[in-house]
């Protein structure tokens, strides 16, 4: 076990090994950090040669009585909040079914990723023709089917836009779901699960009692996934609806990058890369921790 | 302690029941459901075939087919240029990003040394935080560099993000090694490095394969970088430059958009179903090695 390697040697290896990725990391993690933070105590409009004046909180003070921002900021919230139950609900769901000797198992696993694969411009642009108020795809649908009342401009109507997006979310990612949740169903101890099934339990108490409570850390790790990629969300919104109409899918995402280079607020679009961050980050430091509770009441 | 997974339990299943009930209904939500993951697809592909007035009478089905939309999207989107920046950005990057990861992934899995913790820490917060952060501090300094506008200003920020996940799976990867090899080969008189490249390396290509295949489909879709590093036509990649036909005057013309969208996706789908295999089994065991 004890390795003859000096202990300075195995330092300065670690070093050569790491060196790369460490100046990386600085250069396009750890400097960009610090400069937004520091830039976001600034005033800039991104085009004189240096920054404005030091401000210090003044730009969090405006974004606090900024009605736009509150309207963001909910809407991620309300993006997350809708859309992370279904991706993960509905992908559990098709989990479950597929957790069986079906023929076709692999090839249907493999089919459900597909939209997960494709790239969001793609299926922005082809979701933006599915909901396209006279032609698209679904109005066309409803009107076949004779439901002419419920045909409606999608996302040109703020009350509809921002659900609509979420659908489009939610198609894309719950392939994600599926299949690593399929993954850790077939990690689970079989026998388990037999010897439930051989005492008489029902399909559902299967998988309320048994099935459900020992995925209960895969289940955490799935929506936590989709817990950060729903606040990361830009290039959906951006591409479908810019934001609009009327802020109505506004997110902080879209809402930074307006800032920056529309109106260029750079000091503000920094304020709000620092809240979107500290969000981010917090919300998976606070899971992680929940998780790892969960992980040690499970198994203790 | 890390969750079991792996392709091998999948022998194990469940023994067949006598009785399956309710197998028809299985089928009918797997399929539905099936149906709607792939629908949006396939009208994509339906559209591309049509011309406008099939396209305004609400049709689903193209007849007659129109498949001179292809080399009309082609010439129209000067697709060969967005495919050959794609390929370009999308393959230097990912090269670069395998290259430190693995070395990365070498050293904070099987070598002790002092930092290790925290450049760990580092890599695991480079896998959460949203790429907003870097968004302008990038935006500005390639801009005083003069490397906005080339292809540089993607390929940089795309190792140093695409670097978190490499090092993350590398490094979970070389730690499951066994020791003996290591010391076998430590007493062959073999240093840190040539145990590294001649007999842990050929050991973790999967794992390689799997971040290699993630990198770049990571980058050969990625759009906000894009978007903002490269805003004049010549250098964009695909997912900017049809966005930009989105403003253009061929927004009018649906199924040529449409055409130009099969032809980006054609790359990325072949590339999935090609290697389904690693590509699923390598981003599942990554996620619940946790």
């Amino acid at each position: 076990m004890a390795s003859v390697t000096p202990a300075w040697r195995r330092h300065v290896a670690g070093y050569l090994f790491a060196g790369p990725a460490l100046l990386v990391l600085g250069a396009f993690l750890l400097y960009p950090i610090g400069y937004s933070v520091w830039l976001s105590f600034h005033e800039w409009s991104g085009y004189t040669p240096g920054w404005g004046p030091f401000v210090g909180l003044e730009n969090y003070r405006d974004l606090a009585q900024n009605e736009v921002f509150w309207k963001a900021t909910l809407n991620s919230i309300v993006f997350v909040l809708v859309r992370t139950p279904l991706e993960v609900g509905l992908g559990f769901l098709l989990a479950l079914l597929l957790n069986r000797r079906l023929p076709a198992r692999s090839l249907l696993r493999t089919l459900f990723f597909v939209p997960v694969v494709m790239s969001l411009i793609v299926v922005t642009i082809i979701f933006q023709r599915i909901y396209e108020p006279n032609t698209g795809l679904l109005n066309t649908f409803l009107r076949a089917m004779g439901l002419d009342a419920l045909t409606h401009p999608w996302l040109g109507d703020s009350a509809t836009a921002l659900p609509a997006v979420i659908a489009v979310s939610v198609w894309k990612n719950v392939g994600f779901s599926l299949v690593i949740l399929l993954a850790g169903l077939q990690g689970l101890p079989q026998d388990v699960i037999e010897a439930a099934r051989v005492d008489g339990a029902g399909a559902g108490q299967l998988i309320l009692r048994v099935i459900a409570p020992l995925m209960r850390p895969i289940l955490a790790l799935t929506a936590l996934l989709s817990i950060i990629g729903g606040l990361k969300v830009f290039d959906l919104i951006f591409i479908m609806t810019r934001g609009g109409p009327t802020y109505s899918t506004e997110v902080l995402a879209t809402m930074l990058y307006r800032e920056a280079f529309e109106l260029n607020n750079m000091g503000i679009a920094s304020a709000i890369a620092v809240i979107l961050v500290t969000i981010v980050l917090g919300t998976a430091r606070v899971q992680t921790f929940l998780l790892r509770e969960g992980k040690e009441s499970g198994t203790g | 302690m890390s969750v079991a997974v792996g392709a091998e339990r999948v022998v194990s299943m469940p023994r067949r029941r006598r009785f399956a009930p309710g197998t028809a209904v299985v089928w009918v939500v797997l399929l539905g459901a099936l149906a709607i993951s792939l629908a949006p697809g396939a009208y994509m592909l339906s559209l591309s075939f049509m011309d406008n007035p099939q396209l305004f009478a609400g049709r689903v089905v193209p007849w007659p087919l129109h498949p001179e939309n292809y080399p009309q999207a082609w010439v129209a989107s000067d697709i060969g240029r967005l495919y050959w920046n794609s390929v370009v950005v999308s393959t230097v990057s990912m090269v670069v990003t395998v290259a430190i990861s693995a070395l990365a992934g070498y050293g904070l899995g099987r070598i002790r040394f002092r930092g290790r913790g925290v450049i760990y820490a580092l890599v695991l917060i480079g896998l959460t935080i949203p790429l907003q952060i870097a968004l302008i501090p990038l935006f500005i300094n390639l801009r005083s560099l003069g490397i906005l506008n080339t292809r540089l200003a993607l390929i940089g920020p795309y190792t140093g993000f695409g670097l978190a996940f490499g090092t993350y799976i590398m490094k979970g990867f070389f730690e499951g090694l066994p020791r003996e090899l290591e010391e076998a080969a430590r007493l062959d008189g073999a240093g840190e490095f040539g145990i590294f490249a001649r007999v842990m390396l050929p050991l973790t290509r999967p794992a390689l394969a799997t971040v290699a295949i993630f990198l770049f489909l990571q980058n050969w879709n990625e759009f906000l970088f894009a978007l903002t590093f490269i805003t004049e036509g010549r250098m964009r990649t695909l997912p900017t430059g049809i966005y930009a036909l989105l403003s253009s005057e061929f927004y009018g013309n649906y199924p040529i958009l449409a055409a130009s969208l099969v032809l980006f996706s054609v790359p990325v789908l072949v590339l999935y179903f090609l290697f389904q295999q690693q590509f699923i089994e390598g981003l599942t065991a990554g996620a619940l090695k946790q």
